[in-house]
């Protein structure tokens, strides 16, 4: 089965050739003039206060520890469901007891406030 | 009092004046106009008796006015009590010219805040305690104090139009042309335009407390900012930075060159102000040169959505000094294009909510559709879509052209109203609009009227306080409509109320129509190229689409009006829009923007 | 069949796949505006050849004419590598989509698929659709400007959210189908669309698919109205033409996903009887006609996009959030359960 990644990398190859080429048509035929007030980050036409990368509020990256923690268990799912009719009742029981634990995981986080935003 | 005027007959004190003097003896003087002087020293304690015991709880206009030849400043205060109407209270605080300093009577009236520092910017007038008086529509590093008599702009010319250089002579040639690099352009001393940088605004962010200007001239955040409350902090050993964001003044959804410095919490404001005055231009300055007639035309920049209401409210005010009115069917004239202008703006102010609200430009092109049928209306009588210039003192410029009733008719009768049902049906139950309108840029009764906000805004917090109503002017005791109230003041019912003013709108329009004398003149005496206004001073105001637009004239008897200020819903309104904003999401402030419905013309003159 | 022949097989359907969707891109956008300005009582772009038929390419070559300006202040192997990663695995996800049943050519027996009958289908696509997330979070980052961060951080946390429902969206659909292969998927709607067997599966994949692109009423990361241009604020030139470009082959991507899941893919969208009185209708007696109904399946969801983005507003962003967590996460994971105890009922 390996081989039908074959074309998958031919596509990536064409599609990264693209891209690539896309940009260098750009750099190729844009006029460069640069300035000082041009080639300042734009916000709003002042100039802005402080660096643009900053600790950011944290609430971002606590969504990106819940997804992280959410997407593993979902991807159990899957090997479940294609097999499922082969499991049967058994398979059901198993997974209502997984999503059981899930679920004891989802509300502790609700309550603990990770979904609010204020 | 007007320059050259002689010492006017004082007038007798009465009603809630004479209490006045009773109570504070000295220190409040009659004047040569409806008023009183209050001395100074006692200005705030006598404003918080006005406030409390007298009931005037709505501060409407603050105008300084500068008296040359007196050698002295005046600050007019107009004050409003929005539960009986009536007419304003006004009242006055003089001090001398050099070092002109007023008690700010921000904490009678806390609406006083910009108006004080216009005043400040453009007068020279200190107000002592105000917390912040700094410029706000021209820029710190300015010279001077542009409405000063004796400050002189650069290409100055002369003090008054018509200009010599133009007229009698017909020469247009302009000053600059004459001056090629103009000698009597200032900087202050410290102050090199050639190597000025934005770092010099940094006034605006001394109020955000966490940040500080470190040894490099850079705003920078404080040093592990400690504050009781926690701002700034999600939690507090989790340490992460309010971002300081300048929305605007090129930014799609400020309506313009506005600025709003927000400091964020990731998605929360902590901390908005608001920036103004990229598009000033003086407006009062360049109206005080101008003649009487001149200033009509000038008028439709102010707010170029609709220009008809500031004909009127300018018309308004200069009429009152020259006590003329203008014949029936002028009045009824004015009146439909009023209330044109105010279904033109409200339907485009709802399109431009939704658009900041991010749906994609179907509300506003469908707003708009209904908006260009009016202008076409506007434009048969004044020969302008926009900037009409159609009112003049004692009547309006030209009469209807024929058919244009019957255009209006089908349009207000028949058109209107079925489009008006159709924004309510698509848009009111939205779910959308809906999640995202109520509750956000919740403004109370009390404090509605505490910031002085005027208008839908004002009405939308449940302060049924309409000019119309309150003080009725040209003929609208004699229509039969309700004043629209909304009671929770949140960006949803200042919505809804701009919906339910289109409709009493057209109510008042039907009946208007109705009513119109079929012939009649339309000028009261004959055409007038000049006008000729007597000495004297009068506040004519309106209630424009945005809120109550006033026209505070002095005039001492020349062709030229000696002060011209406008009391700028626009500008006013937005005193509210940090407490509002404080604490809701950054995407709100967009929307809270929107639903206060400024334009920029108006706000920075 | 002879690996020469093979690999000359999968070039050619690479190369007609990535100017197919070149073509579809530039096409899309001329649609968005066209409809767009119907729904507004407007005309649109009518002034580039017949019907505005040629302004992709007028918009195409001023972008190629543009400045490429690169902010002083950012990290520039970062900033030009971004729009490369936001829209190669936009094309890349196409490789396992079927858009035809397979056809003779020369002899030559020709899958109208690049990698057929891919025994990990699925999970390739969610894979690669969760990459493309890099491109905007690099794009915020590398920016070094405070807009494109809170875009880039917005659509990273939005994105990721969002893909939690679709997966199990699909996990739904899995259990019906008892496969992970997209032609399979297919084929297995010869008789009636997964769409009628997983009405919620299908409209929670498709509310998640358009959080995923960033399509209104979810386009919060380069939400105009607060942020300017979001993510993609400081790009200019043909890279921010690559942004666009990711945009709009990421919802001719998703259109093309919805139509094969749950819309019968290639299959022909005609009721039974017409095909039995009609059999060349049918993709069976002529493959050929597979492309089209494909083509045009993508384009009525395309259409509903368009359509989506001309009506509403957009969500605020913490509700959008709390959208995703409190609701279409619970429902799907409901929707999984109950597809599996009526799977197991009906034995």
């Amino acid at each position: 089965m390996l081989e039908s990644y074959i074309p998958i990398a031919m596509l990536f190859i064409l599609a990264t050739v693209l891209a690539v080429f896309i940009i260098v048509l750009g750099t190729i035929f844009g006029p460069r003039r640069k300035s000082f007030r041009k080639a300042s980050p734009y916000e709003s036409g002042m100039q802005p206060i402080g660096p643009g990368t900053r600790r950011m509020n944290v609430r971002y990256y606590l969504v990106a520890v819940l997804f992280i923690l959410f997407d593993v268990e979902i991807i159990f799912f899957y090997p479940w469901a294609v097999n499922f009719r082969a499991l049967g009742l058994f398979g059901f029981i198993e997974m209502l007891v997984f999503v059981g634990i899930l679920l004891v995981g989802y509300i502790y986080v609700w309550k603990k406030g990770a979904f609010e935003w204020d | 009092m007007a320059a050259k005027a002689a010492a006017a007959p004082v007038a007798e004190l009465t009603g809630p004046l004479a209490g006045l003097k009773e109570k504070f003896g000295e220190a409040v003087k009659p004047g040569d106009f409806e008023g009183v002087v209050i001395n100074h020293d006692r200005l705030v304690e006598v404003a918080t008796y006005i406030r409390d015991e007298l009931g005037y709880d709505y501060l409407t206009s603050v105008t300084g006015v500068d008296y040359l030849a007196q050698n002295e400043m005046e600050v007019v205060y107009h004050v409003l009590n929005t539960r009986a109407g009536g007419a304003p209270l006004v009242f006055k605080a003089r001090t001398p010219r050099e070092n002109a300093v007023v008690p700010s009577l921000i904490t009678v009236w806390p609406g006083a805040d910009f108006q004080e520092r216009e005043a400040w910017d453009l007068l020279g007038i200190k107000f002592e305690g105000h917390p912040y008086l700094k410029r706000i529509l021209m820029w710190e590093g300015f010279s001077g104090h542009p409405l000063r008599k004796d400050w002189k702009e650069a290409y100055y010319e002369q003090d008054v139009k018509p200009f010599d250089s133009r007229w009698p002579g017909g020469h247009h040639r302009r000053a600059e042309d004459r001056v090629p690099y103009a000698d009597n352009v200032n900087f202050p001393a410290d102050f090199d335009p050639t190597v000025y940088t934005a770092q010099a605004d940094a006034a605006v962010y001394e109020r955000f407390k966490n940040y500080e200007v470190d040894e490099r001239g850079q705003f920078v955040p404080k040093e592990a900012v400690k504050d009781e409350n926690g701002n700034g902090k999600f939690q507090e050993y989790l340490e992460t930075d309010e971002l300081v964001v300048n929305l605007g003044p090129q930014h799609p959804s400020t309506h313009g060159v506005f600025r709003m410095v927000v400091a964020l919490d990731g998605e929360k404001i902590m901390h908005l102000e608001p920036v103004m005055g990229y598009l000033h231009r003086n407006h009062e300055k360049i109206g005080e040169r101008n003649t009487y007639i001149q200033n009509m035309p000038f008028t439709d920049r102010l707010d170029y959505l609709s220009s008809m209401s500031n004909n009127f409210g300018y018309a308004l005010a200069v009429e009152k000094l020259m006590k003329v009115t203008p014949p029936e069917r002028a009045e009824y004239i004015r009146v439909i294009m009023a209330e044109l202008t105010r279904i033109c703006n409200h339907v485009w102010a709802i399109g431009f909510l939704l658009n900041d609200l991010g749906a994609f430009f179907t509300p506003a092109l469908y707003a708009i559709e209904e908006r260009e049928l009016i202008l076409d209306l506007f434009e048969a009588v004044s020969g302008s879509r926009m900037m009409c210039n159609y009112f003049r003192f004692g009547g309006v410029a030209r009469d209807l052209p024929v058919g244009w009733l019957e255009t209006c008719r089908e349009l207000v009768f028949n058109r209107l109203p079925k489009k008006v049902d159709e924004l309510d049906y698509f848009l009111s139950e939205n779910e959308i609009i809906r999640a995202r309108c109520e509750g956000s840029g919740v403004l109370t009764g009390d404090d509605a009227v505490k910031y002085s906000t005027a208008g839908p805004v004002l009405r939308a917090s449940g302060v049924a306080y309409d000019v119309r109503r309150a003080e009725p002017y040209s003929i609208y005791e004699r229509f039969e409509f309700d004043v629209a109230v909304r009671n929770h003041g949140d960006v949803y019912d200042r919505y809804l109320i701009r919906l339910d003013e289109v409709r009493q709108s057209l109510r008042i329009l039907q009946q208007a129509l109705n009513q119109i004398p079929e012939k009649g003149e339309i000028q009261a005496g004959k055409k007038q190229y000049s006008a000729r206004v007597p000495a004297g001073q009068a506040y004519g105001r309106v209630e424009g689409p945005k809120g109550e637009l006033g026209f505070y004239v002095v005039s001492d008897g020349t062709a030229n009006p000696y002060r011209y200020h406008i009391r700028a819903p626009s500008f006013i309104n937005l005193t509210a829009l940090g407490p509002m904003s404080v604490g809701q999401k950054i995407a709100d402030a967009v929307i809270i923007l929107g639903s206060i419905d400024i334009v920029l013309g108006e706000t920075d003159r | 069949m002879d690996v020469g022949i093979s690999i000359l097989v999968w070039l050619v359907l690479s190369i007609v796949l990535v100017f197919m969707l070149l073509t579809g891109f530039a096409y899309t956008t001329l649609l968005e505006r066209r409809v767009i300005a119907r729904f507004q009582s407007r005309v649109g772009p009518n002034r580039a050849g017949p019907q505005g038929l040629l302004q992709p390419l007028a918009d195409g070559v001023k972008l190629i004419f543009k400045e490429e300006i690169i902010p002083a202040s950012a990290d520039k192997v970062t900033f030009i590598l971004a729009p490369l990663l936001a829209v190669i695995p936009a094309i890349v996800v196409f490789a396992v989509i079927p858009f035809g049943s397979s056809i003779e050519l020369f002899g030559v027996k020709v899958p109208l698929t690049l990698a057929p009958n891919m025994n990990v289908g699925i999970l390739y696509v969610l894979a690669i659709t969760s990459v493309s997330v890099y491109g905007i979070v690099l794009a915020g980052w590398a920016s070094n400007s405070k807009y494109s961060m809170l875009g880039g951080l917005r659509s990273s946390a939005q994105m990721i959210s969002y893909e939690l429902a679709m997966g199990l969206s699909l996990v739904a659909l899995v259990v019906v189908a008892g496969t992970l292969d997209l032609n399979a998927i297919v084929e297995q709607q010869k008789q009636v669309w997964y769409f009628f067997l997983q009405p919620f599966g299908a409209i929670i994949f498709m509310i998640t698919a358009l959080a995923e692109v960033n399509r209104a009423p979810f386009d919060m990361p380069e939400a105009e109205q607060e942020l300017t241009s979001g993510y993609n604020t400081e790009y200019s030139g043909m890279k921010f033409a690559l942004f666009y470009m990711a945009e709009y082959i990421k919802m001719i991507v998703i259109s093309a996903l919805s139509v094969t899941f749950f819309f019968g893919g290639y299959r022909e969208p005609l009721p039974l009887f017409l095909t039995q009185a009609l059999p060349f209708l049918s993709v069976d007696h002529t493959p050929l006609l597979g492309p089209l109904y494909f083509g045009l399946k993508i384009i009525a969801l395309l259409i509903v996009q368009v359509w989506v983005r001309a009506t509403l507003p957009r969500f605020r962003y913490d509700r959008l959030m709390k959208f995703g967590w409190l609701v279409l996460l619970p429902i799907s994971l409901a929707w999984v359960m109950i597809t599996a105890l009526v799977v197991l009922l009906r034995g």
